[in-house]
């Protein structure tokens, strides 16, 4: 049950494959791969935040690749029908939280189980989005959209100090804060976080809506990288954020899980593919390799500590 | 409570409403389209839903128990990869592959089982690990490139004979239901995963083998994965890697809708099976009534939430009699549902309306339905334009619809519904040969045109094929280009789209065999895929410049993938080429720029202008059978080879004509 320990796993597998990649390979751990690696990696991270506090609740939400998608796509109208880009950036995150705030309403205040409703907002979500823009890209963007007409350094900085602002916020606010303690209470054990003065249904809305909003953050970022937008972007991502938020040593039945698992789990994650590549392996065997680290991850936990309460643990 | 725990075969009152909201659907169809109704329809809606409908018998004990399987899909894809490969390159007799391919599916569930039964870990993470396991072993051991066909007939009757006049899958199904129906509701162990769902500890103390009866459905499900593969493989007559993807969602979405609560404890076989019918219907349902593929997804979700939203709404009165809620619930549910058949009908009425408004009285208008690979790649949304012009000009209706990602089974399945709908023409691009040909073949039957365009099907499936380019010309132009760039030597890579992508492969090998024919000096670095992502084309080729420094030139094969490479290339003010296959409107800042020399293409808006206009002129009997040229509109006279229509040569766009092109 010690969280510290599958910290220390995770590291370890890290330093591990940093240490295969600094032996066999050359260019990894060059300033410009590492800034690639993050800038392509970004969306994750964020959205893996809001996943963690999510499954710190003990639900989960598998609608954020459709949220960020939307959220790309409004970006981009607002931009090229002529609003100012700051303000385009607001109404695309706005609309992340509003998605979000929605599922966080059906799960919440409407009682739908958290799968059952991403589930159903996933779907509807994309072909909407689908019907709505018939797949066309977004072009004609102004000149000043391409990193908020930053440099592309300046926007790195940008985006580093935003990673580093909301994790680091995050984790401290989850340790010290009201409305942290509550989300962690609200996950271990909701009728006693009732019993102790919780809204516990408050909680949860309000996680979803986080969620959304910092996957509608993510894809503003994402999408002021490029000088067009694509409709259908974000694809597959809850997988990718769900994965690495449990590599990271989330329990997916609420009550546990910790800021540095969840980055260790992003980092260790994000850097597979790209590592196959540098290490010259077939990209056929990527997904493989991936379930193979997700599924290690998770048992090499309950490996380790003999845990005694089995029923509680079973499937629910 | 204590009904709850009798495992019934008994329907729930919200199951009453799905019936009930069934019938509705069935009866609204039936009026918007008299080929709904029909036994033929009712039959491939059946045959349709066998696959899915597998998985979702084999999941609802799963769900039961409170805990789920995301695998299900992937296994399919491994099992059916696994049976294709041990039949055609191990050579194994075909029921010694089919043997080998069920004990992988039992294998892949005995995973699941162990990892979850008796590691006491969560279902949810686990099935999503095995969910990226087992569609990678599939990817890996065929190079995701291999597609098998061409299986003897007799196993093809499996999933597209008749026994009786139906379909002969749908005996395998109905063994199975029942099979799982007695394990489910007339046996100790249904009773078991029952009380599991309701509380497994209570289950343990109260002396049950949890552990042993978890074990026992997950690895039952993986076995019913594997049939459910080989019957999917017989159906489309081919097997792939990418089989069975997305299944686990929709078999979900299918046991939910049914009553089948995700927490455990509540529902039956019957929900499921309803939920399935519902589905599949409305699918069926939509596409006899040309509504857009993207309509299924959103009134599924809205469904979805209608179904268990109204089944929740319930349970915040306990203080009711028993006797209320047993009425009140199924007409709230039926209220959820209702809503949402209205929408279907109010999207029928709508298209119906519109397609009608041109032809209020007067003969009925020609429909000609074109099928692209994939609704949402910007290559087909710009050959859209150039058909409803065509489509304009000569007075047809145009039914523009297909899968949303590329799917050889969705295509068969739009095929049958134009079949039942009874089309003048039928134009496809097909995304798999071997699976497409024979529904192609039986709408020949049914005296509708058949036109293949993009890639070709079976000769005889077809009346003609609109040959815009052969793979081998796109792959020795794109070739020929690259080694003018580099001179005739040097390193290159490929950006392709999916790994398992048809089309792609082929160019790949085509290009592979150029190269290796005329410029011994130029070598293959890498081929990395985008899975037909800006985003992830733009990651690799970042990784190919760092990785490969002395490759000058990357190929980029799928329309999204040139412009991210070409980003790439622009942010790292890097010197390499990036040429490929792409649409100029997309491009274009980029050929300005200078970074991306050249892309290859045909007029894509010529080419949709095309497919309406060559099957308008089939479908009218309006092509001689000797031709060797056709008018065809706007595009003059066409060259006819053999039963081909050839649109030209693939263009070569560059800095010099990219401004005169609009697509």
């Amino acid at each position: 049950m010690n969280p510290r320990i599958r910290e220390a796993g995770l590291l370890l597998t890290i330093v591990a494959l940093m240490l295969l990649l600094a032996w066999r390979t050359t260019g990894f751990f060059s300033a410009a791969n590492l800034t690639d690696l993050f800038l392509a990696n970004m969306p994750v991270m964020m959205i893996a935040v809001g996943m963690m506090m999510v499954i710190l609740t003990g639900e989960i939400d598998i609608s954020v690749g459709s949220i960020f998608a939307i959220s790309s796509v409004v970006m981009g109208k607002c931009a090229s029908t002529g609003v100012p880009i700051w303000l385009s950036g607001l109404i695309a995150c706005a609309v992340g939280v509003l998605l979000g705030a929605l599922n966080g309403r059906l799960i919440a205040y409407v009682r739908i189980p958290s799968i059952v409703a991403t589930l159903a907002t996933m779907v509807a979500l994309r072909d909407g989005l689908r019907w709505y823009t018939q797949g066309s890209w977004i072009q004609g963007l102004p000149a000043g959209f391409q990193w908020f007409g930053m440099s592309q350094s300046g926007f790195t900085g940008l985006c580093v100090v935003a990673v580093v602002l909301i994790t680091g916020l995050t984790a401290l606010g989850l340790r010290n804060l009201r409305m942290g303690r509550a989300i962690v209470a609200t996950g271990s054990n909701r009728m006693a976080a009732c019993a102790a003065g919780i809204d516990a249904r408050r909680v949860v809305f309000g996680v979803f809506a986080v969620t959304g909003g910092l996957a509608g953050l993510s894809a503003v970022l994402n999408s002021v990288r490029f000088n067009q937008i694509p409709s259908n972007s974000g694809l597959g991502l809850e997988l990718k954020v769900i994965a690495a938020v449990a590599v990271g040593g989330a329990a997916i039945t609420g009550g546990s899980a910790t800021m540095t698992g969840t980055v260790l789990g992003v980092i260790l994650l994000s850097c597979i593919g790209s590592a196959l590549t540098f290490l010259g392996i077939n990209a056929y065997w990527e997904k493989a390799i991936q379930g193979g680290i997700i599924l290690i991850a998770v048992a090499a936990d309950t490996l380790k500590l003999q845990r005694r309460d089995h029923a509680k643990t079973l499937p629910a | 409570m204590q009904r709850h725990f009798r495992p019934k075969l008994r329907l729930t009152g919200i199951q009453w409403a799905l019936v009930a909201a069934l019938l509705l659907e069935v009866i609204l169809f039936s009026i918007e389209s008299p080929a709904f109704l029909t036994w033929v329809n009712l039959m491939e809606i059946l045959r349709f839903s066998v696959e899915l409908g597998l998985l979702a018998v084999a999941l609802t004990p799963i769900l039961i128990t409170g805990g789920i399987d995301l695998s299900v899909g992937s296994t399919v894809g491994l099992v059916a990869v696994t049976f294709g490969m041990a039949w055609q390159h191990l050579h194994l007799p075909l029921l010694g592959a089919l043997a080998l391919a069920l004990l992988v599916g039992c294998l892949c569930g005995a995973v699941n089982a162990l990892l979850i039964a008796y590691l006491d870990l969560p279902a949810l993470i686990i099935t999503l690990g095995t969910y990226s396991l087992y569609r990678g072993i599939a990817e890996g051991i065929t190079r995701a490139s291999v597609s098998v066909t061409g299986y003897p007939s007799g196993f093809l009757l499996l999933g597209q004979g008749y026994f009786w006049s139906i379909p002969i899958q749908v005996f395998v199904f109905l063994f199975l239901l029942v099979f799982y129906a007695v394990l489910l509701h007339r046996s100790k162990i249904g009773r078991a995963l029952y009380a599991i769902g309701f509380n497994a500890e209570g289950a343990r103390y109260a002396g049950l083998p949890v552990r042993r009866y978890l074990a026992l459905i997950y690895l039952l499900s993986g076995a019913v994965s594997g049939v459910a593969a080989i019957v999917y493989v017989s159906h489309l007559g081919l097997a792939k890697s990418d089989l069975g993807t997305g299944f686990e969602l929709q078999a979900i979405t299918a046991i939910v809708i049914g009553g089948t609560s995700v927490f455990g404890g509540r529902g039956n076989l019957f929900g499921s099976v309803l939920g399935l019918l519902f589905l599949c219907v409305l699918q069926n349902g939509l596409h006899l009534l040309a509504a857009p593929s993207e309509a299924t997804g959103v009134l599924t979700g809205m469904l979805l939430i209608a179904v268990v939203a109204t089944d929740l709404l319930n349970d915040k009165r306990p203080a009711l009699s028993e006797r209320w809620m047993r009425w009140k619930k199924p007409l709230l549910v039926a209220a959820g549902a209702v809503v949402v058949v209205l929408a279907v009908v109010l999207v029928g009425l709508e298209r119906s309306s519109r397609s009608e408004a041109g032809a209020a009285s007067g003969p009925r208008r020609p429909v000609i339905a074109v099928m692209p690979k994939a609704k949402g790649d910007p290559y087909f949304i710009s050959a859209r334009a150039g058909a409803e012009q065509a489509a304009k000009e000569l007075g047809v209706d145009l039914i523009w619809d297909g899968p949303t990602s590329l799917d050889a089974s969705m295509q068969n399945e739009l095929v049958e519904s134009w079949i039942t709908r009874g089309v003048d023409a039928i134009v496809v691009a097909v995304e798999n040969k071997g699976s497409i040909s024979t529904v192609l073949r039986k709408a020949r039957q049914h005296h509708i045109a058949v036109l293949t365009w993009d890639a070709d099907a079976e000769p005889d499936a077809r009346d003609y094929f609109l040959n815009q380019a052969t793979p081998e010309a796109i792959a020795n132009t794109l070739a020929d280009e690259g080694a003018r760039l580099l001179n005739g030597k040097g390193q290159f890579a490929i950006v392709t789209g999916a790994l398992s992508a048809e089309n792609q492969n082929q160019w790949i090998a085509f290009i592979k065999a150029r190269v290796a024919e005329r410029y011994p000096q130029m070598k293959l670095a890498t081929v990395l895929p985008s899975d037909d992502d800006r985003d992830k084309a733009f990651s690799q080729t970042q990784n190919i410049m760092k990785v490969y420094p002395d490759v000058k030139l990357v190929i980029a094969i799928s329309a999204p993938a040139v412009p991210g490479a070409a980003e790439a290339v622009q942010q790292s003010g890097g010197r390499v080429d990036v040429i490929g296959l792409s649409l100029p409107t997309i491009c274009r800042p980029y050929i300005h720029s200078g970074v991306v020399q050249t892309i290859v293409l045909w007029n894509t808006r010529d080419l949709g202008y095309l497919t309406v206009y060559a099957g308008w002129l089939t479908s009218q009997k309006k092509i001689a059978p000797n031709a060797t040229t056709v008018s065809a509109g706007r595009l003059g006279s066409l060259e006819i080879k053999g039963s081909e229509i050839i649109l030209g040569r693939p263009m070569i766009i560059n800095k010099g004509n990219i401004d005169r092109l609009d697509f």
